[in-house]
């Protein structure tokens, strides 16, 4: 039977991305709906 | 301060909130991932993109598909929070299908030795993240809210039409994607402790999907409230 393969360096990549992804929206998000809010455009 | 801001203020609060939830449970499903599913045998560790990438998948489709029965409804109803939905859920579906659309091919390369494939699913979802952008590009070039509100209704009923294409893609098309593993008619195939995992994963993304609709649903109002303001001032 073949060893697993070593490629958890692609795991980590996926996750950093979708992390800075989400993370970025969502703060970028939150600061735009916060600036409209109070009257700031 | 008007009843409108009143309410932007409160959506902000509660989708804030119920975004931070999401985003730490997010790493909860990082650490389900790494600590409680087993390494798949011939993938390694390059499988539990799979924990990311599925809902993502789920989290894009669901905020398109929400956007063209949305979008529909306006067209039906002609009500401004309907059209102010559909531009949320269509914005935050960009930002699921751009996790997707990373995540995918960051799997691909050690499975299939490759990037990027032009195969019938890859390629509609790519189809159908332009569509959104211009979705988006529309929107922000027309000025006159009840043209604006009609026109981007027609794409995105048009684009929820890619949607079960994208679907079925794999049954109809010969593709390198693989099959679906859990909606299936004969049931899920994979182990518990990864069908588990998903679960949660797909539940965490859920309410970040709602967390953030209901930012991005604040923002429009206090924007459609300033843009009514300011029309008002101009006459």
């Amino acid at each position: 039977m073949p060893d697993t393969p070593q490629n958890g360096q692609f795991m980590v990549a996926a996750y950093i991305v979708a992390a800075v992804i989400y993370l970025s929206y969502s703060l970028t998000l939150y600061l735009r709906a916060r600036s409209a809010a109070s009257g700031k455009r | 301060m008007t009843d409108d801001i009143a309410r932007a203020r409160t959506l902000l609060r509660i989708g804030g909130v119920v975004t931070l939830l999401a985003l730490l449970g997010g790493a909860g499903v990082y650490l389900l991932a790494l600590r409680y599913t087993p390494v798949e045998a011939s993938q390694g560790l390059a499988q539990k993109i799979f924990y990311l990438h599925v809902p993502a998948a789920w989290g894009a489709l669901v905020a398109f598909s929400l956007c063209g029965l949305a979008s529909a409804a306006y067209l039906l109803l002609n009500e401004p929070r309907v059209d102010r939905f559909a531009a949320s859920s269509a914005e935050v579906g960009l930002a699921f299908a751009a996790v997707m659309l990373t995540t995918g091919p960051i799997w691909g390369k050690p499975i299939w030795g490759t990037w990027w494939d032009w195969d019938p699913r890859l390629t509609l979802t790519l189809l159908l993240f332009f569509l959104f952008l211009g979705y988006g590009a529309l929107r922000g070039a027309l000025h006159d809210p009840r043209e604006r509100a009609r026109f981007s209704a027609v794409v995105g009923i048009m684009a929820l039409v890619l949607v079960p294409f994208i679907h079925l893609s794999v049954y109809l098309y010969r593709t390198i994607h693989p099959m679906p593993i859990v909606l299936r008619p004969d049931g899920p195939t994979l182990p518990i402790e990864m069908l588990r995992t998903l679960l949660v994963s797909v539940a965490v993304f859920t309410l970040l999907y709602l967390g953030l609709v209901t930012m991005r649903y604040a923002l429009g109002l206090a924007q459609d409230h300033a843009e009514a303001n300011a029309g008002g001032t101009d006459a």
